[in-house]
């Protein structure tokens, strides 16, 4: 850590020396271990040793950046002139800044050291479980990785964090296929500590293979219904980002398009509705500890029940628009689980759709969205029906928020976030014909 | 370095590969005249990838120098002899296409970042002074290029720069309904650096003035009635039915994991008129817009034929997947970044042209969508694509009607084909995107306006 502290010091003083005002250095290093199944099949075994230094100066009110992933003098050197040149062309702004000093602290989290062994070795269970429990799942592709890094962040106002983790992390793309058919692709991504976890039974691995399994028989949705979608963990964490992205983030508050511009305070959606970021919770895995502007994270609500309580700004975008700064710049997002099963909830349909993925263009800035509804299933009656092929859905994000018919007791925790199932009124389901 | 890294790969026995890169990036980017992005960036490492009977071995460092080509090599090949003792795939030596020969001639330009700030706020301010009443306004630009060094245990060598340069203009508009509307388009730009195409910044106004009348167009739009529909795709999104729909289906990982293409090859999937390839630098008689002359395995690349006359004839290839299938490689090994390893990946991949007009073809229906800007897709192995649409127009009695809003078109790639009963005469490039599948790849995709039935979102 000691190198990356004088690294990142180096980098502060030259850009200071050369004229800037105020300067900030991230300063890391760190490695991948990861395993690749290919079809079914380990295929290749990767390791990556990276380092990497990003710089930002603000001089006159005006700022430069640049990044670079070698650490030698000669290559740091040629950044921080980059960086000071990008400074001197660009335009004076007054919501520039850089973090303002808060006690220094050490952060250190998750698996400092890869048990590659025991790694491999779950690995290779889960790839024989999946084989002998669900044999017409076709593991398309499995990446599974143990990721260790540290990184210093220091600027001219005296902050210096330290921070230090590792953690475990599955990504699986699978598809079910029989002598007749074959099933959309679904994925399904989990992060962990322990190298000895049994993967078929993280998150909802499981169930997710049986359902692919279940889509075998998928036949393509005819006709057009008004009605309810129920939005699996994984598909709704999807539509959170959005959320976080069209409606509370950066750009949509900086261009005034976010629909909730106005709303800071202001119920935007049903009162079952609390989505909180929570990087500091032992839920999740090796959550974000400095924020990207240079900050201590914290946990957050953005809204609770059913209230705008924040939106989620970077330190730039709030100084632009006068409004405050979020206090996490990650993407560990729970929302909170309701008090009635899935099943409960499910009973209460007439016509609707569960959706557990869904392949959809951007949604518009007013929150309009259309897609289509992958690995998804009628609900009729009641009941979880037919698995369908070929349906699309559309809505708008905001409305569906005020209409929420239900939030499951069930919630999955993936490492990164965590979701429950959520039912939401108005959703146009179509077919082709 | 090219003896260093040929002295490194000496001791092997086995296919082995060894690249250097270089990575050099330059963006800007203004939002309604605030500069949120001003910055640089340069990636710089050596990775290696060894074969051990089946399975791979790869293994990367952010430095470039003999000392690390060495230690990544032996990494890489710790990393193949474990996986093939813990998973032994009794496949033998991997077979090749021998040695293969590119150098780049032309030298890598850099330009000013001032350069680039200037230019992008010229065009910003013409935008603000032109057409106050937009709600916002963006101006990315962005100039980039890869530089790569690869030689093989099989003596092959290559020197390829990757430049590639574009600038985005994205501008929304408040409709009367207090919602908003965006548009984007990429303005100029293509293979190359800054210089070779951007000069006067006003030579990108009249795009922009296009895009501006567009929007107000989208601003009174209305949604199509959700089902299925006759549709006339430009040809300035044809390239996402290739690309999309099609390419990814017929990538041999994808195909050996089960796709639709894998029972569908020497059948016919499409109309005759359809006929689709992957070049690899040169396409219709023209240097293609982002050519690719050896692959990262040291393939020698060609073009990869994939439906000809509607009938599917290959997959495109890695040196496995051409053992598997026996067939010859045709050069779709690519890596993006020098910690990434190979992966099946397309280049240039375009729907050959047909004969007819575009305003014949407009004129031929009776009630569709005339469907001219997308922003994004997404493929599944069973065929079925999803294209967000971004902009477009009813089509009644022949005629242009009212613009649309947002929607989205999906349909079954190997069912929709079978509906196309005319092609437009020209082949428009999309040169700006990202294929994202594990690691992201510069890709360009490509064809005419096509007459066909797809399923439209409503709302």
């Amino acid at each position: 850590m000691e190198n990356l502290k004088n690294t990142a010091k180096y980098i502060i003083d030259s850009l200071l020396s050369s004229g800037g005002d105020l300067a900030q250095a991230s300063v890391s290093e760190g490695r991948v271990e990861e395993f690749n199944v290919d079809a079914g099949e380990f295929s290749l075994i990767r390791s990556v040793f990276n380092s990497g230094a990003s710089m930002k100066v603000i001089k006159d009110m005006k700022k430069g950046t640049a990044a670079v992933n070698q650490l030698d003098r000669e290559a740091i050197d040629n950044a921080v002139s980059e960086c000071m040149n990008a400074a001197v062309t660009g335009v004076y702004d007054d919501a520039l800044s850089i973090a303002e000093k808060e006690e220094n602290e050490d952060f250190i989290s998750g698996k400092l050291s890869c048990d590659k062994e025991t790694f491999f070795s779950s690995l290779l269970k889960f790839i024989n479980d999946v084989k002998e429990q669900y044999p017409e799942i076709m593991l398309e592709q499995v990446i599974a990785s143990y990721s260790y890094g540290k990184h210093v962040l220091m600027n001219s106002n005296g902050v210096l964090f330290t921070e230090e983790d590792g953690s475990y992390s599955v990504s699986i793309m699978y598809s079910a296929h029989n002598e007749e058919n074959t099933t959309s692709f679904n994925c399904v991504g989990v992060d962990y500590l322990d190298p000895a976890q049994d993967i078929l039974e993280a998150a909802d691995v499981r169930l997710m293979l049986e359902r692919a399994v279940k889509e075998l028989e998928s036949i393509p949705f005819s006709g057009k219904f008004t009605g309810t979608a129920v939005f699996s963990p994984a598909c709704l964490c999807d539509f959170v980002s959005t959320i976080t992205d069209s409606f509370t983030g950066d750009l949509a508050l900086i261009e005034g398009t976010s629909p909730w511009k106005d709303s800071l305070g202001k119920k935007v959606a049903d009162e079952a509705l609390c989505i909180s970021v929570i990087p500091l919770s032992e839920e999740i895995v090796c959550g974000e500890r400095i924020t990207a502007d240079g900050y201590k994270a914290q946990n957050y609500d953005i809204i609770k029940n059913g209230v705008l309580e924040s939106f989620s700004l970077s330190e730039y975008a709030a100084r632009k628009t006068g409004l405050e700064r979020a206090k996490s710049t990650s993407g560990c997002v729970k929302v909170e689980s309701g008090d009635r099963s899935l099943d409960e909830i499910i009973s209460d349909i007439k016509d609707g759709i569960l959706v557990c993925r869904f392949s959809g263009g951007e949604p518009a800035n007013n929150g309009d969205f259309s897609g289509v509804a992958k690995n998804s299933f009628l609900i009729k009656d009641g009941k979880l029906s037919d698995p369908l092929s070929e349906t699309m859905i559309s809505g708008n994000i905001a409305q569906m928020l005020k209409s929420i018919k239900g939030i499951s007791l069930e919630s999955v925790n993936y490492g990164t976030c965590i979701m429950p199932y959520a039912a939401f009124d108005g959703i146009t389901v179509s077919g082709a014909n | 370095m090219r003896e260093y890294m040929k002295k490194a790969l000496n001791s092997f026995d086995t296919h082995a590969e060894l690249r250097s890169q270089v990575s050099r990036t330059r963006r800007v980017s203004i939002v309604s005249g605030s500069l949120v992005g001003n910055s640089s960036s340069v990636s710089k490492g050596i990775g290696a990838r060894v074969y051990n009977d089946g399975v791979w071995g790869f293994a990367s460092k952010s430095t470039c120098d003999e000392k690390s080509a060495l230690e990544v090599l032996s990494s890489a090949k710790e990393n193949a002899a474990l996986l093939s003792k813990g998973c032994p795939k009794n496949k033998g030596a991997l077979v090749t296409a021998g040695a293969a020969e590119y150098t780049e001639k032309r030298p890598y330009q850099d330009v000013p970042q001032k350069t680039l700030v200037e230019f992008s706020k010229e065009v910003d301010s013409y935008i603000e002074k032109t057409y106050p009443d937009l709600t916002s306004r963006h101006v990315g630009l962005s100039t980039g290029c890869i530089e790569k060094t690869l030689t093989t245990t099989e003596g092959s060598f290559a020197y390829q720069l990757f430049p590639r340069t574009y600038m985005i203009v994205s501008m929304s508009a408040e409709t009367s309904d207090g919602s908003t509307v965006e548009l984007f388009d990429v303005i100029g730009g293509g293979e190359g650096y800054f210089s070779d195409h951007y000069s006067d910044p006003a030579l990108t106004f009249p795009a922009v003035d296009s895009l501006y009348s567009e929007l107000m167009a989208k601003k009174e739009g209305i949604f199509p009635d959700a089902g299925e529909a006759l549709c006339i795709i430009d040809s300035s999104i044809a390239g996402m039915v290739a690309h999309e729909a099609v390419g990814h289906t017929v990538e041999a990982d994808l195909v050996l994991a089960g796709s639709v293409a894998a029972t569908n090859l020497g059948k016919e999937v499409a109309s005759p008129l359809i006929s689709l390839t992957d070049f690899a630098h040169t396409a219709f008689g023209k240097r293609a817009p982002l050519p690719v002359y050896v692959d990262d395995e040291g393939t020698l690349c060609q073009d990869a034929v994939i439906i000809k006359d509607g009938v599917l004839k290959s997959y495109m290839n890695n040196l496995e997947s051409v053992q598997h299938f026996g067939v010859s490689p045709n050069g779709n090994a690519r890596a993006y970044a020098f910690s990434d390893e190979p992966l099946i990946r397309m280049r240039n991949t375009a729907i050959h042209p047909g004969k007819d007009k575009l305003e014949d073809m407009i004129a031929s229906v009776d009630k569709g969508y005339y469907l001219t800007r997308t922003q994004n897709g997404q493929a599944d192995t069973t065929g079925e694509f999803m294209f967000g649409i971004t902009m477009g127009y009813e089509i009644v009695n022949g005629k242009l009607g009212r613009a649309l809003r947002d929607t989205t078109i999906s349909g079954v790639a190997f069912n929709m084909l079978k509906t196309v009963d005319m092609l437009s005469d020209s082949v428009s490039w999309d040169f700006a995107g990202y294929c994202g599948k594990k690691q992201p790849m510069a890709v360009s995709m490509g064809g005419p306006s096509i007459r066909c039935k797809v399923n439209i979102g409503g709302r």
